[in-house]
C-alpha cells in the first residue's frame, strides 16, 4: 500500500467529526426534550391543581367491583347522522366501536352525542334474525323469543328504564320503554333496523332527557322463537355503570387553561376522556416538504425513536389507555415521547394525576409538538452534514495533496540516489537536502553516504597508480639485486633460482605498469594535442594489424559511407580500441568473427566492437567501466580490470560516452564521440 | 683513469646495488643519500656523470633542484634521472632542466650500464673529429652514430639518448614499419605503449621546431612507426 492510500485511510478518521456531531446533536436533542418535558410537566401540574378545585365536574369513580367496559362512553358527533341503520355518516373512527361477545359472533356498538340527542349504533352478528310478530310487544319471554337490543338507563337510586328495540321487519322500528315491567311505545325515539349479510344493524336516536346518568346495553340473540334468547350485556353487575362523555364545563375550564399549540386531555379516574382541547400539529395530514431523504435517514439514525405519533392522539375508544396515562391514574406523573414516522415530527406528552385529597380523580394530559426542536435539529443536522462533508473533503484533499507531495519528494530522492550511483555524480546535492524535516535528514544522510562512497570510489580509482608507485622502489631493489647477483659466482641451482626470481619480478613490473597505465592515460588525454582525422581510416588500418596479431579470429569491419571525422588523439583512440579488441578476443572462441564498426549517427560517430560470447552479468553493468572491476574468472590474474577503465578515460576525455550491451549471443561495446567538422 | 659516477639516491639498497654494478664496470662511484652532502662533495670535484633520484627523502623535488644547480656549474655534465615516478609531467620537467635521460627504476642494470656507456661514448666522440664512415644520411637527415647526434637540414636536433636510438632505429631502414617491441629493444629500455607514443611525439616536436614542414615519421596505426623514404 503506498503512502497516498495509507494517508487516505488515515483521513477516514475525519469520520469522527460527524460522529461527534451526531453525539452532540443527540445530546442537545435529549436536553431540549427534557427541558420541554419539564416545562410541560409544570404546566400540567398547574392545570391539574386548578382542575382539582372543580372535583364535582369529574364523574364519580366507578365502584371497585365495576370492571372496565361496564361504563359506556358517548362520542361527540360533529353532525346529526341520518337514522338509516348505517354508521357511514358518524364522524367517529371505526376504532371507536366497542365489542360485545355474541352467540354468533362479536357485536359492535357505539354511542354518539349530538346536541340533545344520543345516538346508538349496534351491529349484531346473527345467523338467523328472529323478528317480532306484528303487534306483539317484544317482551323477550314466552311464548315467543325474539332478537332485540335493549338500552338500560338509570339514575341510581331511581328505578331503571329500558329502551327495547326489536323489529317486526327491517326498516324503522318502534321503541318500547319499559319501566317496572310496563311497556310503552316511546314515540320520540327514532330507530332503524337494517338487515345486513350475517346479521343486522340498528341505529337509534334518543333524546337525552329520557336518559339517566347510567347506561348499559344488552343485545339478546335467539336462534328461533322457541329458544331462550342469550343476552350479551355491556356490564356484568346488576346495574350498568355511569355513562361518560365530554364534560362541557371541564372543556370550558380547560379552554382557559390550555396554551396555543398544546393539547390538553382530561380523563376521569378510569381514563375516560372527559375533556379535550387544543391540538398538536403533527403535520400528519399534509405531505409537507420534510427534510431531504438523506437527512431523514441520518436523523433517524441519530435520534432515539419515540412511539408512533398516532398513539399520542386521543384514543378513539374514548378511554385513554397509553401506559403513561395509566401511570398517572395510579398517581404518578409521567411522560412519553411520540414521533411520526412519516413527518419526523415529534410530540412530547406528560400526564399528571388530578388529586382530591388522597384519591386520584382523574388525569391531565398535556401534549406539545417538538416542532421548534425539530427544526433546530434538522437545520443543525444539515449544517453539520454540510460542514462534515466539506471538512472531510478538505481533510481528505489536504492529506491526498500532502501524500502526493511527500511521495513525490521521496520518489525524487530515491530516483536521484539511484541516479547518483549510476552517473557517478556522487557529490551532487540530492532533492530535499535543504528541508528541515526527516526527509531532509534522509536526503542529507544519503548525500553523506554517497559522498563517502564517492571518496571510496576515488580512493579505488587512484589506488592502482598509488600502489604501483609505492611498489616500484622495492621492486627496483629486487631487480637490481638480482642483476647484481648475475655477476656473482653461482652454481646452476642458484642460477635457476635467480632466473625464476627475475621472471617473477618481471611479471610484477608488468602488473605495476598496467596499474599505472590509467593515470598515465589520463595525463595523456589531458595533454593531448587534438588533431582532426577520419576515424574510419585509422580503424581500418588498425584492423589490418589485428588480423596479423590475432590469427585465430576473423575480423569484420563496417565503416560509414561518409567521413567519420573526429577530433582527438588517434593513438589514444586506437589504444581504447585495443582494449575492446583484447576484451573481445578473450571472451570469444577460436574462429569467431569480431565485428568492428564505425558509424555516423547524426552528430555522433559511433565506434563499436561486437563479439560472440557469454553475456555480461546484469549486476556488473553499471560498474563495468570502473577501476579494477573485472568479469573475468578470478584465476585469470593477467587482467586487473583496468582495460575498460582506460577505455572509459579515453572515451570521456574525447567528450564521448561509453556503454556495454548484451546482443543476441554476444556482447557489444560502443563509444559515441562527437563528430567534428571536417 | 676511471670515470667517476655520482649516485644521489635516498634508498640505501638501490644506491648500493647501483654503486656495486658501476664499480663492477670499472667506474669510480660516489654515493650520496641527500642533496646537501652531494653538493658539498661536488664543490671540490665534479663527477663525470650523475645519476639522480628526484624524490630524496623529505626533499620531494630535491633531484630537480640538484640538477638545476649542477647545470649551472657545467653545461655538458651528463645527468640521468632515475626515478620511481613515471608521470609524463615529471619526465618533461626533468628533461627541460637539462637532464640527458630520464629513466624509471624499472630499467634493468644491464640496460642502465649500456646507457651510461653510451653517454660516455658520446662525450668522448664529441672531442674527436667526425669520421664519415660512421654517418647515416637519409635525405635531410644525418645521423652520427659515434657522437650519437642527429642533424636535420644541417641543424643539430637536441635528442636524448632514448630519442636518438628511436630515430636511429627507424631511419636505418626507411619505409619499414618498426613496431613497439623493436623500438623498445633499440632504445634499450622497457617502455610501454604510452611512453613510446610520448617519445615519438616529443621527437616530432623537436624536428618540427626546426622545420615546420617535417613529416617523415609516420604513425602506422595498430602497428608502429616508420621513417618515410624520400
Amino acid at each position: 500500500m503506498n503512502l497516498k492510500r495509507q494517508l487516505l485511510l488515515v483521513s477516514l478518521l475525519a469520520l469522527m467529526l460527524p460522529w461527534a456531531g451526531c453525539e452532540f446533536i443527540s445530546g442537545t436533542e435529549s436536553a431540549l426534550r427534557a427541558g420541554q418535558q419539564q416545562m410541560l410537566s409544570g404546566t400540567a401540574r398547574a392545570i391539574a391543581d386548578s382542575l382539582s378545585r372543580d372535583r364535582e365536574e369529574f364523574p364519580e369513580a366507578a365502584p371497585p367491583d365495576f370492571r372496565f367496559g361496564e361504563q359506556l362512553y358517548g362520542h361527540p358527533l360533529d353532525n346529526a347522522p341520518l337514522i338509516d341503520g348505517y354508521i357511514d355518516d358518524w364522524t367517529i373512527s371505526e376504532r371507536a366501536l366497542r365489542d360485545l361477545p355474541g352467540v354468533d359472533g362479536p357485536t359492535k356498538f357505539a354511542i354518539g352525542l349530538n346536541e340533545q340527542h344520543l345516538y346508538l349504533f349496534v351491529s349484531v352478528r346473527d345467523d338467523s334474525v328472529v323478528y317480532t310478530p306484528p303487534g306483539r310487544i317484544p317482551r323477550g319471554d314466552r311464548p315467543g323469543f325474539v332478537d332485540r337490543v335493549r338500552l338500560i338507563s338509570s339514575s341510581p337510586p331511581y328505578l331503571e328504564q329500558t329502551f327495547t328495540f326489536a323489529a317486526e321487519a327491517p326498516g324503522a322500528v318502534v321503541t318500547w320503554l319499559e319501566e317496572g315491567g310496563n311497556y310503552a311505545e316511546e314515540p320520540t325515539i327514532r330507530a332503524y333496523w337494517q338487515d345486513v349479510p350475517g346479521g343486522y344493524q340498528l341505529e337509534a336516536r334518543i333524546p337525552r332527557r329520557l336518559l339517566g346518568t347510567h347506561l348499559g346495553l344488552v343485545v339478546e340473540n335467539t336462534a328461533s322463537d322457541s329458544d331462550r334468547a342469550v343476552p350479551s350485556p355491556s356490564f356484568n353487575s346488576r346495574s350498568p355503570g355511569a355513562f361518560v362523555t365530554l364534560s362541557p364545563e371541564l372543556t370550558e375550564l380547560a379552554n382557559e387553561l390550555v396554551q396555543q399549540d398544546m393539547r390538553l386531555i382530561v380523563t376521569d379516574a378510569s381514563g375516560w376522556r372527559i375533556a379535550v382541547v387544543g391540538d398538536v400539529d403533527t403535520g400528519g395530514g399534509l405531505p409537507e416538504p420534510g427534510p431531504p431523504a438523506l437527512l431523514r435517514l441520518a436523523y433517524d439514525a441519530i435520534v432515539e425513536s419515540g412511539t408512533e405519533a398516532i398513539f399520542a392522539e386521543p384514543d378513539p375508544s374514548g378511554r385513554e389507555q397509553q401506559s403513561y396515562i395509566a401511570s398517572a391514574l395510579r398517581g404518578n406523573e409521567s411522560a412519553a415521547w411520540f414521533r411520526s414516522e412519516d413527518s419526523g415530527r415529534a410530540i412530547v406528552a406528560v400526564a399528571e394525576p388530578v388529586r382530591a385529597g388522597d384519591t386520584t380523580i382523574g388525569a391531565v394530559i398535556l401534549q406539545q409538538g417538538t416542532e421548534a426542536i425539530l427544526s433546530l435539529r434538522t437545520e443543525g443536522l444539515s449544517l453539520l452534514l454540510t460542514v462534515t462533508v466539506v471538512a472531510m473533503l478538505v481533510v481528505g484533499g489536504a492529506l491526498l495533496g500532502y501524500a502526493t507531495w511527500l511521495s513525490r519528494r521521496i520518489r525524487a530522492l530515491s530516483i536521484a540516489a539511484e541516479g547518483a550511483l549510476e552517473v557517478e555524480s556522487l557529490r551532487t546535492a540530492l532533492p530535499s537536502a535543504g528541508a528541515g524535516d526527516e526527509l531532509g535528514d534522509l536526503s542529507r544522510s544519503f548525500s553523506y553516504v554517497l559522498s563517502q562512497l564517492g571518496d571510496y570510489n576515488e580512493y579505488l580509482r587512484t589506488l592502482a597508480s598509488k600502489l604501483s608507485h609505492e611498489l616500484r622502489t622495492p621492486l627496483a631493489i629486487v631487480t637490481s639485486s638480482l642483476d647484481n647477483l648475475d655477476h656473482e659466482d653461482l652454481d646452476d641451482t642458484a642460477r635457476g633460482y635467480t632466473a625464476r626470481a627475475k621472471d617473477g619480478a618481471d611479471r610484477l613490473r608488468r602488473i605495476l605498469a598496467a596499474m599505472s597505465e590509467a593515470s598515465r592515460v589520463e595525463e595523456l588525454v589531458k595533454n593531448a594535442e587534438p588533431e582532426t582525422f577520419d576515424l574510419s581510416a585509422v580503424v581500418a588500418s588498425t584492423v589490418e594489424a589485428y588480423r596479423d596479431v590475432h590469427t585465430d579470429r576473423e575480423f569484420e569491419l563496417q565503416t560509414a559511407g561518409e567521413k567519420a571525422t573526429v577530433e582527438g588523439s588517434p593513438e589514444l583512440l586506437i589504444q581504447m580500441l585495443d582494449k575492446f579488441v583484447d576484451n573481445a578476443v578473450s571472451f570469444s572462441a577460436d574462429g569467431d568473427t569480431l565485428e568492428i564498426g564505425v558509424d555516423v549517427v547524426e552528430d555522433k560517430v559511433e565506434l563499436s566492437v561486437t563479439n560472440p560470447g557469454p553475456p555480461l552479468p546484469e549486476r556488473m553493468r553499471g560498474q563495468l567501466f570502473d577501476s579494477m572491476i573485472s568479469v573475468r574468472p578470478a584465476k585469470d590474474d593477467k587482467h586487473l580490470g583496468l582495460g575498460l577503465y582506460v577505455a572509459k578515460i579515453v572515451a570521456e576525455g574525447h567528450g564521448g560516452s561509453i556503454l556495454a550491451d548484451n546482443t543476441e549471443g554476444g556482447v557489444c561495446f560502443k563509444v559515441r564521440l562527437p563528430r567534428a567538422q571536417s | 683513469m676511471a670515470k667517476r659516477i655520482a649516485i644521489v639516491e635516498d634508498e640505501a639498497a638501490i644506491r648500493d646495488n647501483y654503486a656495486e654494478a658501476f664499480r663492477r664496470e670499472g667506474y669510480a662511484v660516489d654515493a650520496f643519500e641527500a642533496r646537501q652532502p652531494a653538493l658539498e662533495a661536488f664543490e671540490s670535484r665534479l663527477p663525470d656523470l650523475v645519476v639522480i633520484d628526484i624524490n630524496l627523502k623529505d626533499d620531494v623535488e630535491g633531484g630537480f633542484e640538484l640538477c638545476r644547480e649542477l647545470r649551472v656549474r657545467s653545461a655538458d655534465l651528463p645527468i640521468i634521472f632515475l626515478t620511481a615516478r613515471d608521470s609524463e609531467f615529471d619526465a618533461v620537467s626533468g628533461l627541460r632542466l637539462g637532464a640527458d635521460d630520464y629513466l624509471t627504476k624499472d630499467i634493468s642494470l644491464p640496460h642502465l650500464m649500456a646507457r651510461v656507456a653510451a653517454l660516455f661514448r658520446r662525450l668522448d666522440a664529441l672531442n674527436k673529429p667526425a669520421g664519415p664512415e660512421n654517418r647515416i644520411v637519409r635525405g635531410d637527415l644525418e645521423i652520427d652514430t659515434d657522437r650519437m647526434t642527429i642533424t636535420w637540414k644541417a641543424q643539430p636536433v637536441g635528442l636524448t639518448l632514448t630519442e636518438f636510438w628511436l630515430v636511429h632505429a627507424m631511419a636505418r631502414y626507411p619505409g619499414h614499419v618498426k613496431n613497439r617491441q623493436q623500438l623498445m629493444d633499440a632504445a634499450q629500455a622497457v617502455l610501454d605503449d604510452n611512453t613510446i607514443t610520448s617519445h615519438i611525439k616529443r621527437i616530432r616536436r623537436k624536428f618540427v621546431e626546426l622545420d615546420s614542414d617535417f613529416g617523415s615519421i609516420e604513425t602506422v596505426y595498430g602497428m608502429g612507426y616508420r621513417w618515410l623514404a624520400d
